[in-house]
């Protein structure tokens, strides 16, 4: 499924131009958009463009900002959680703070917050993303290098005489990445939504440039007379969504630490 | 026990502290001059400066700072720029209607998360069926379910109002869509203790001494279950009392996340930030309650932390 998704959005240009305006044929005589046809798969939107076309770049836009705001939020995260518990004391208590401030902040209307102080575009919603999303993976990478640390990890590497960055390297970060791999699909899959919703309140990516969550807030209008306008974006966004948490399951049933999480089943 | 509620407490504290001081930061730097969002018509200078001054726009940024905090902790969020109301007024009343929405929205996903993670633990057959469901309203976002709701119950079967407010009526299908995207989160926690305490020895002990069945669902089983979805429930009421945005904004909820959403728009600061630090006050609060209420049910948990 994220093959297809992912084919589709390298090939997106293949589709058209989807700023193009059809006002002849897109547009019925009254004005309102056309259905599904030959020429249009899905319909034409209400300013008479081809929808299949704007839901592919929509598709490319949404895949662009989950890989890289996943990367970005998951590299800050366990940064920040591999430092605060390997120092300890004050370094570990001032991140670690930090991080509850993080995590206490209410996602979307923080989300609005910065996107009032950034111009509209990929740029703020990666960076939306990144700050909102890095508390929740420092938190377990934290956790994970306390339990670590209880297990001896660390303590066995200082009376071998390695230095600290030789423990966090061989010892911590390892098992740090392979849970870290294991959260990225899951990370990702929010991120493709909160993208969407981001753009459906006009605080992500705004139009004219297409984006899966701004179609639908343009096409809710019309929910009532073409609904495939809000459908057909959504189940997009579902799609992708889905896909990644199906990785994230596939990731799973590889990990006996991680099956129990799985959620179709043991 | 006391110790580790105080714990809690100091660092929720700081938590709220560090996020009024964030967002003081950013709404400093938020492009656009409150005096021209306070008075649009106003073109001469003199009264624009004013304006800034009455505002304390003119002092610097420490002392600005230290004004709000003051008024903060007076229980003052400052003065609307575009309502001209005290922010904390207009916010009350909103938080009691997202108050109900989040209160339906908690119900609906415990009943149904708790229906679906039963009919796995019960029937196995059903189990992959009930998984399968649970992938697909994890992906779904919320609020393509609650316009595909809308479309369906409002326009199309008609048994839902289509317009906004908050009325009994209305409260349907925003709930509803809570429901529908927490419930994945419950089955699972159901389904996963249930089976856990079931397969469990004290279970065993329980069946041979020859208690009722009842009685063991009650007394063990129940209590297993328990003690994550009240953290689960904690977790949910904090974040859907500091706005469950796209479902106010979907619904036409008349909540704090329409009211944000809408500050937004007029450049109106004192109340984005007032709702900010509001949410972040309930999202603290309730996971404070919630660690509470679960030392009270689950012992063990009293150690942690």
């Amino acid at each position: 499924m994220l093959v297809v998704c992912a084919g589709l959005a390298v090939a997106a240009p293949l589709f058209g131009n989807p700023y193009h305006q059809d006002l002849v044929h897109g547009l019925g005589p009254t004005g309102l958009p056309v259905g599904p046809s030959a020429t249009y798969p899905l319909g034409a939107d209400l300013l008479g463009r081809d929808e299949l076309t704007r839901l592919v770049f929509g598709i490319r836009v949404s895949l662009t900002v989950a890989i890289v705001s996943n990367a970005t939020s998951i590299v800050i995260g366990a940064a920040v959680g591999l430092l605060a518990g390997y120092f300890r004391g004050p370094v570990e208590q001032f991140l670690m703070r930090f991080t509850d401030v993080g995590l206490a902040l209410p996602y979307t209307l923080a989300g609005l917050v910065i996107a009032a102080v950034m111009s509209a575009g990929m740029t703020r919603v990666i960076v939306i993303i990144t700050v909102l999303f890095w508390s929740y993976p420092a938190r377990l990478v934290y956790g994970e290098v306390l339990r670590l640390r209880a297990r001896g990890f660390v303590e066995a590497g200082e009376a071998m005489g390695a230095g600290g960055l030789m423990i966090v390297r061989r010892h911590l970060a390892p098992h740090v990445a392979s849970m870290m791999i294991a959260y990225s699909p899951l990370n990702a899959a929010s991120a493709v939504a909160f993208e969407a919703t981001l753009s459906y309140l006009s605080a992500g990516i705004n139009p004219p440039t297409a984006s899966l969550g701004n179609m639908i807030s343009d096409g809710q209008v019309a929910i009532s007379y073409a609904p495939l306008l809000v459908i057909a974006p959504g189940l997009a966004i579902m799609a992708l969504t889905l896909a990644f948490l199906l990785i994230g399951e596939g990731l799973k049933a590889y990990n006996p630490d991680l099956r129990r999480l799985s959620w179709l089943g043991r | 026990m006391a110790r580790a509620v105080i714990r809690r407490l100091v660092f929720g504290l700081i938590a709220v502290i560090g996020v009024v001081t964030l967002a003081f930061v950013l709404e400093f730097v938020v492009p656009g001059d409150p005096a021209k969002a306070i008075a649009p018509r106003a073109q001469s200078p003199a009264v624009l400066a004013s304006i800034r001054a009455q505002l304390h726009l003119n002092q610097p940024v420490i002392v600005q700072f230290a004004d709000y905090f003051g008024n903060l902790l007076r229980g003052n969020l400052g003065t609307s720029y575009v309502q001209h109301q005290p922010v904390a007024s207009l916010i009350g009343p909103r938080l009691l209607t997202t108050g109900a929405l989040a209160l339906a929205g908690v119900v609906a996903e415990v009943i149904m998360g708790s229906a679906l993670g039963i009919l796995a633990t019960l029937y196995g057959r059903v189990r992959a069926l009930v998984g399968a469901i649970n992938l697909t309203l994890l992906a779904v976002p919320i609020f393509v379910l609650g316009l595909v709701l809308l479309l369906v119950f409002g326009f199309r079967l008609g048994i839902a109002p289509v317009t906004g407010g908050a009325g009994a009526a209305q409260l349907a299908l925003p709930a509803l869509t809570l429901g529908l995207i927490g419930a994945p989160w419950y089955a699972q926690i159901v389904a996963d203790q249930m089976q856990d305490s079931l397969a469990s020895s004290y279970v065993r002990t329980a069946v041979s001494k020859g208690l009722s069945d009842a009685y063991i669902l009650r007394r063990h089983v129940l209590r297993n279950v328990l003690s994550p979805a009240i953290t689960m429930i904690g977790l949910d009421l904090g974040a859907y009392l500091s706005g469950v945005v796209t479902v106010e904004v979907v619904f036409v909820w008349p909540g704090i996340g329409l009211l944000a959403v809408n500050a937004l728009h007029d450049l109106d600061r004192p109340i984005v930030m007032g709702t900010v630090i509001v949410g972040a006050v309930a999202v603290v609060f309730f996971n404070l309650v919630a660690d509470v209420a679960r030392m009270f049910v689950d012992p063990r948990t009293r150690e942690e932390l």
